[in-house]
């Protein structure tokens, strides 16, 4: 009789979800079959083993019947649709500031030439800035139109106080620090009083900077034209122009050649309407002035160095080719502009 | 600096087969930079001449004019295979021997120079007979081509001669400041307040110090190296003039440009430091052309005040010097070559080699290094092969290691939360620090600030983000920023402490910020926190949050972190967080806790919350050593769901024990 109620009740079954209730209603650890089972204790013992696979035998029936049973209700259910093309679940998206993903990227290149990243005061003396460089006290680049001064007693030795305008004032901090050899990389924020679309006050440099014995120019063109093929692609190639800078002697800039028409200037017969004439200006750098390497103990008759500094944001645009119609945007927090990093 | 000439008047001076596209090719490599090569076309549509637009080397203003690219040329481009001769050297052909009229005394100047840092060479020569008409027409088209505005024949030969040259001349009508037949110019430094009325009819008023001449009457007759005076000025009537040719102290010129804003391109040339030797080439190339196409006559003796004339200077190497900074294998002839070339004397004995500067050089070529720069850039530094520096070990500090390590760690974790990185000034105005009611004193501040937005420098980055949010304000509706930036910590008689600072801002709610916080203690593997429902007074963070919505995160009883509401009470939630101490707390790997195989006895309570959770939970541990864990479940207004974990790690123990403990809870919590 027992026997017929499970069956009746599992056929009578609708619902995949009834059919389940039902699976744990009979088969379940408190369920119905095993409270049958635990009545074995009250049958004599002589009986007990029939009892036993009578019971059994029952469990694997019902089991059967409750598949039977799910499969043929599966088959009267019309399949849920299903629409693998919505968006998954979301998961939260932020943003890096641009700069952070370049920063990163230089240091990491350079870190694959043995040199090491270091970190020195933004706020600095006069000293390290510019006497350390040989940049003499009328140096144009030292007044009150080119650097930011800080209102505040000067030092003894060292002179005013100032936001560093450059990442060179890390050369001298280094030069202290250690002996040679020196490989050094040194990316800061750095301040200088302009400001308008192409002109932040605050912005970053990156400098590199290697000395030891026998570093000649063929060093830092090498160095360079290494971060170059690196950073911007493997078709990129550099070239060097005259320049000055008061703590390098010779002095460069250095162009990189354009992504577009790879330096000739044209493309498809045309003038290449990204660079104009074939290259771009990247940076500026230089063999250490002998001044500069004595100001920081070195002895320039037994090493040579070069040095050089560049311009993430400058890079970054370069070689995204963003249009960035005003750099202000960098760093004034705008959420249209920083979440789509 | 970037001047304008045209090819025409460079072949003036030089002989070349080289194209004007090549000139500008080789030259842009080895010395000036041609930025643009131009046809000028006439009327009939045929290409009569080129316009060359160069930039200036800050150093050689020696090469700013169609002599200065001459002789950059007559070395540069036979290192192309190209010819380059010189035609004539002004330098030699302009002698004040070749004028043979100098001693003319209808005219005369009463000339004093007050200071002797104000004009290193003061020339002057009076002419008369003058006939002002238009300029003929090759001077004409040459300043037409290079942006200088035609006036008449007078101020257009000025003119012509800086270009040509490199040396800006002034002229000044001598009638218009003469008594007697004899002008009075008394060269000083002007006071402050003092006025000037330029030449273009704006009244300047000067701050100071700036050069001057006066006519003796009171009167300022010239802004020196920067505007001559309307007051003196050639015009349409002027008959006589003086022809007027100086070298200034460049610092001052510099200043007067930057105080006064006038940026005259003669101010450009003598704010650069010019050659006291040129003086005399172009007062000579100037009464030449004054005689020549103005009618002009000599009138008066030359004045010619040079206190210290220019005496030879030398620099001295070796040849295999050139070798060594360059990388390359140069030949003697070549190092030799090129230094005649760009106009060095040189003198060889064995390895030594002696090198007289020209006058024109003297200010950039001091040492050695700047004569292979010298050698370097006419050789091509296209020809310089690449090389990696030797290998070498530096160790990098390990605090640097781990600070950029931590930074990048926490960046990118962040990000991965749904927060916006945001890079702000390091400097914040008075207005975002009185909005706090912190003290602008304990800020150091610019002395030179462009912007009241940016005069001093930040103590902590939550200004910054405050903001950020304002200003985002109708953009986004859900704003979640973090920076990672230093601040600085003024200290006496030093330079500030500069402190690297990790800060957030949620415009969400309180627990979604300290959910993130939460989560970066967890990341970081930092042990023995807890976030305690106070603010220190002695912190900035007691009057930038709400007194009852504030926290403090300890770690081993050290602040590590405040984070809180808002001041006025707006929904906008900040922390600002020591990064130095985040590095030192932190973990690479969590502390390992060896798996409990016994049973875990789950029980719900829920119950009315009487007391803060982080004491409750304090009681709850307190009062059973059985329970290891508490989940919250639900939380509605005051009531509170807690999933309480029961287990020992030495045995099974049974659902009654667990209930036991349960009530021992309930005992305190109830």
């Amino acid at each position: 009789m027992e026997n017929l109620e499970f069956f009746q009740a599992i056929n009578q079954a609708k619902t995949l979800d009834e059919l389940r209730e039902l699976e744990i209603k009979f088969l379940g650890r408190q369920g119905k079959i095993n409270q049958i089972l635990k009545k074995i204790t009250q049958i004599p013992e002589n009986q007990r083993k029939q009892y036993g696979q009578k019971v059994n035998r029952l469990k694997e029936e019902v089991k059967q019947l409750i598949e039977k049973r799910r499969e043929a209700i599966k088959k009267t259910q019309t399949p849920q649709f299903f629409d693998p093309t919505l968006p998954g679940r979301p998961y939260p998206i932020g943003s890096l500031h641009p700069l952070t993903y370049v920063i990163d990227e230089i240091a990491e290149i350079f870190q694959r030439l043995g040199f090491i990243r270091v970190t020195y005061p933004e706020v600095e003396w006069e000293y390290f800035a510019f006497d350390a460089l040989n940049m003499p006290k009328n140096h144009p680049a030292r007044d009150d139109f080119e650097t930011f001064f800080i209102k505040s007693l000067p030092h003894k030795k060292f002179g005013k106080m100032i936001l560093s305008p450059h990442t060179s004032s890390g050369q001298n901090r280094e030069m202290r620090r250690i002996k040679p050899p020196i490989r050094m990389i040194n990316i800061a924020k750095t301040y200088r009083p302009n400001w308008d679309a192409t002109h932040t006050p605050m912005f970053h440099q990156f400098e590199g900077l290697c000395i030891d014995k026998n570093i000649n120019i063929t060093h830092l063109k090498g160095t360079i034209n290494y971060f170059v093929k690196n950073f911007f692609g493997e078709k990129r190639t550099i070239r060097l122009r005259p320049a000055h800078f008061q703590f390098t002697e010779p002095s460069f800039e250095v162009d990189v050649s354009c992504g577009v028409c790879l330096g000739y200037g044209e493309k498809d017969g045309k003038k290449c309407k990204i660079c104009k004439s074939g290259w771009l200006e990247l940076a500026g750098a230089g063999m250490v002035h002998p001044n500069v390497l004595r100001n920081g103990g070195i002895d320039p008759e037994i090493y040579s160095g070069w040095a050089f500094g560049f311009g993430p944001e400058r890079c970054m645009m370069m070689r995204e080719e963003m249009k960035i119609e005003d750099i202000r945007i960098l760093y004034n927090g705008d959420i249209r502009f920083l979440e789509q990093f | 600096m970037n001047i304008k000439i045209t090819h025409n008047w460079l072949l003036d001076f030089l002989q070349t087969d080289a194209s004007p596209f090549e000139i500008q090719k080789y030259l842009s490599l080895a010395g000036p930079s041609i930025e643009k090569v131009e046809p000028i076309i006439n009327y009939a549509g045929q290409t009569i001449d080129y316009l060359y637009d160069i930039e200036i080397i800050s150093n050689r203003i020696d090469t700013a004019s169609v002599w200065g690219i001459t002789q950059e040329a007559l070395a540069i481009l036979p290192m192309h295979g190209k010819k380059a001769n010189l035609k004539n050297n002004p330098l030699l052909d302009y002698r004040f021997n070749k004028i043979k009229d100098f001693n003319q005394k209808k005219y005369s100047l009463q000339i004093k120079i007050e200071k002797d840092n104000l004009c290193s060479r003061f020339t002057a020569c009076i002419l008369d007979g003058i006939q002002i008409a238009p300029s003929p027409q090759f001077i004409q088209d040459r300043l037409q081509a290079a942006g200088v505005k035609i006036i008449n024949n007078v101020v257009d030969i000025s003119n012509y001669l800086m270009l040509t040259l490199g040396q800006p001349v002034h002229i000044f009508d001598f009638e218009k400041i003469a008594q007697n037949n004899m002008a009075c110019m008394i060269m000083r430094e002007a006071k402050k307040g003092e006025k000037v009325a330029t030449l273009d009819g704006k009244e300047i008023v000067l701050t100071g110090e700036d050069i001057v001449i006066e006519d003796g009457q009171r009167r300022l007759i010239d802004l020196c190296g920067i505007m001559g005076g309307l007051n003196s000025c050639v015009s349409q009537n002027t008959k006589k003039i003086i022809l007027f040719v100086q070298t200034y102290n460049k610092a001052k010129i510099r200043k007067t440009t930057m105080t006064t804003g006038i940026r005259t391109l003669a101010a450009t040339y003598f704010e650069k430091g010019l050659d006291e030797e040129r003086v005399e080439p172009t007062l000579v190339y100037g009464l030449k052309l004054l005689q020549q196409y103005a009618k002009g006559g000599i009138a008066s003796k030359l004045y010619d005040i040079y206190p210290f004339p220019y005496k030879q200077k030398e620099v001295t190497t070796t040849l295999p010097f050139f070798k060594k900074i360059m990388g390359v294998d140069i030949d003697k002839k070549d190092i030799i070559n090129i230094l005649e070339n760009l106009g060095f004397k040189t003198k060889v004995n064995q390895q030594e080699l002696r090198v007289s500067i020209p006058s024109y050089r003297k200010y950039d070529i001091l040492i050695p290094e700047d004569l292979v720069e010298e050698v370097a850039r006419v050789y091509g530094y296209h020809k310089i092969t690449d090389n990696l520096p030797p290998p070498a070990f530096v160790e990098q500090p390990l605090e640097f290691h781990r600070l950029f390590k931590i930074v990048n760690k926490i960046k990118v974790f962040l990000k991965h939360l749904g927060l916006n990185e945001v890079i702000n000034y390091s400097m914040i105005s008075k207005k975002m620090i009185d909005e706090w009611g912190l003290d602008e004193k304990k800020h150091l501040q610019l002395a030179n600030t462009i912007s009241e937005e940016i005069e001093y420098m930040r103590l902590s980055l939550l200004p910054s983000l405050y903001k950020n949010i304002k200003d985002n304000y109708g953009k986004k509706d859900t704003l979640k920023f973090f920076e990672i930036a230093k601040v600085y910590l003024p200290k006496d008689g030093d330079l500030p402490e500069e402190k690297y600072r990790l800060a957030m801002v949620f415009n969400t709610d309180y627990f979604d910020l300290k959910g993130v916080i939460e989560a970066l203690i967890n990341e970081l593997n930092i042990e023995n926190n807890n976030i305690v429902d106070t603010v220190g007074k002695e912190t900035i963070y007691q009057k930038i949050f709400l007194k009852n919505n504030c926290a403090t995160w300890l770690v081993e009883k050290n602040a590590v972190g405040f984070l809180g509401q808002v001041k006025n009470g707006e929904k906008i939630y900040m922390a600002e967080i020591d990064l130095e101490k985040l590095m030192k707390y932190s973990r690479p790997l969590a502390s390992y806790q060896t798996i409990n195989p016994f049973s875990v006895i789950k029980l719900d309570l829920t119950f009315d919350k009487k007391m803060p959770y982080i004491e409750l939970k304090r009681k709850a541990y307190q009062s059973s050593s059985l329970l290891n864990k508490i989940e919250i479940i639900d939380i509605f207004k005051n009531k509170i769901t807690l999933r309480l974990y029961f287990s020992s790690t030495k045995r099974n123990i049974t659902e009654e024990e667990a209930k036991n403990e349960l009530k021992k809870i309930k005992k305190i919590l109830l």
